[in-house]
């Protein structure tokens, strides 16, 4: 592929890396892992950028693309081994405010988040994205209804964790 | 403020301090790295899997000629066993084609719920495709007992002076014997995909219930 499409591509990539760290941290647990997500989504995204005609914002077409390396195509390398779950959570939220209250609260709300299924969590990423249902339901491939209502349920599980 | 929204403000913060903001000179060699994905896993199998029963059909044309002989005179004469050998190229070939229609067919630029659907039904094609072979390997091996046991004249020799439940049983024993042969391959071939495609199968079975 030529060299100007190689460095048009990093650039945009550079740009909007966060939100390729955004679903690792979503769908990873350790620093190895978020690395290797990272590295497989960068791969994949270069695979199908040929085909990237510009009628979606990048930012959007990635949010897809990611999604579905972290949900469906990705293989958790040997490293990511189940013990280490309970890193999770530190190394998730460092960082946050002081308030102690607020502290507490997202601690708990995380660790919820963490506890979800894939198709939960792809949910809960790209309403705290602000995308809107129409987004949801086109980037997950279900009804804006059903995606609506599973939100809603989601995010319910959600306020239970703090107020049970 | 709900707690969502504060959940919502936390993520939306500038990058954490770990998620390291990588430079475009340390991103662009990740963009040719070898790429681990569950398609690419998929693909070498099922040109595995071709590669292997394809060499399995080969064999009696590679093997010694007294066997290809002993063969040809089991299935009547050199004729029907070409038949057979073009009739199983053929179905490859089919399955080579559906195959490739299949991986054709998956695109990481689809929706999340279509990507499983296009990978699951590549599974289906490899799926099916050992199905075949491993009914006409059990049709083959039926086949070849029974030859042996009537035409070939040490064997059908011995069976004869066996009693009628004599005869019964060791029929049935060596039935059985082949068909747990090939049950157990079955089983193998479940428990690769099992192990490979659990979390997939997982997460399309927690989509489709959303439709409910």
């Amino acid at each position: 592929m030529d060299k100007a499409l190689e460095h048009q591509f990093v650039a945009l990539l550079e740009k909007h890396q966060n939100i390729v760290h955004k679903v690792c941290r979503l769908y990873t647990n350790n620093q190895d892992a978020h690395n290797d997500l990272f590295q497989e989504i960068t791969i994949q995204l270069w695979k199908a950028y040929p085909k990237f005609r510009g009628e979606a914002k990048f930012s959007t077409w990635m949010y897809r693309v990611g999604l579905n390396t972290a949900i469906t195509l990705y293989r958790k390398s040997k490293r990511t081994i189940k013990t280490q779950e309970f890193e999770t959570v530190s190394f998730k939220i460092k960082a946050e405010p002081y308030d102690d209250t607020q502290d507490q609260q997202l601690k708990l709300l995380y660790q919820a988040v963490y506890q979800l299924n894939d198709i939960e969590k792809a949910l809960v990423f790209l309403y705290l994205e602000e995308k809107n249902y129409s987004e949801i339901s086109e980037t997950l491939g279900i009804t804006e209804v059903n995606a609506r209502v599973k939100m809603n349920r989601v995010k319910k599980k959600l306020r239970t964790v703090l107020n049970p | 403020m709900d707690e969502l929204d504060l959940l919502k403000k936390d993520w939306q913060q500038k990058a954490r301090p770990e998620e390291k903001q990588l430079t475009s000179k340390e991103l662009h060699p990740m963009l040719f790295k070898k790429s681990s994905s569950i398609v690419k896993t998929l693909f070498y199998i099922s040109i595995a899997e071709l590669l292997l029963w394809v060499l399995i059909n080969t064999i009696p044309y590679f093997s010694s000629k007294e066997y290809r002989a002993e063969l040809a005179m089991m299935y009547g004469n050199e004729d029907v066993l070409l038949a057979i050998t073009i009739f199983s190229y053929s179905i490859i070939l089919v399955f080579v084609y559906l195959l490739f229609r299949a991986h054709q067919s998956i695109s990481v630029t689809d929706t999340v719920k279509n990507l499983m659907k296009s990978i699951l039904k590549t599974r289906k094609v490899i799926k099916y495709y050992v199905i075949y072979n491993l009914v006409m390997a059990f049709l083959a091996m039926c086949f070849g007992l029974y030859e042996s046991i009537y035409e070939n004249p040490k064997v059908s020799a011995q069976f004869a002076h066996f009693s009628d439940k004599q005869k019964f049983v060791s029929t049935l024993i060596m039935l059985v014997v082949t068909a747990l042969f090939v049950g157990v391959i079955w089983l193998f071939y479940r428990l690769i995909y099992g192990i490979l495609l659990k979390r997939l199968n997982k997460n399309y079975a927690e989509l489709k219930k959303l439709e409910v």
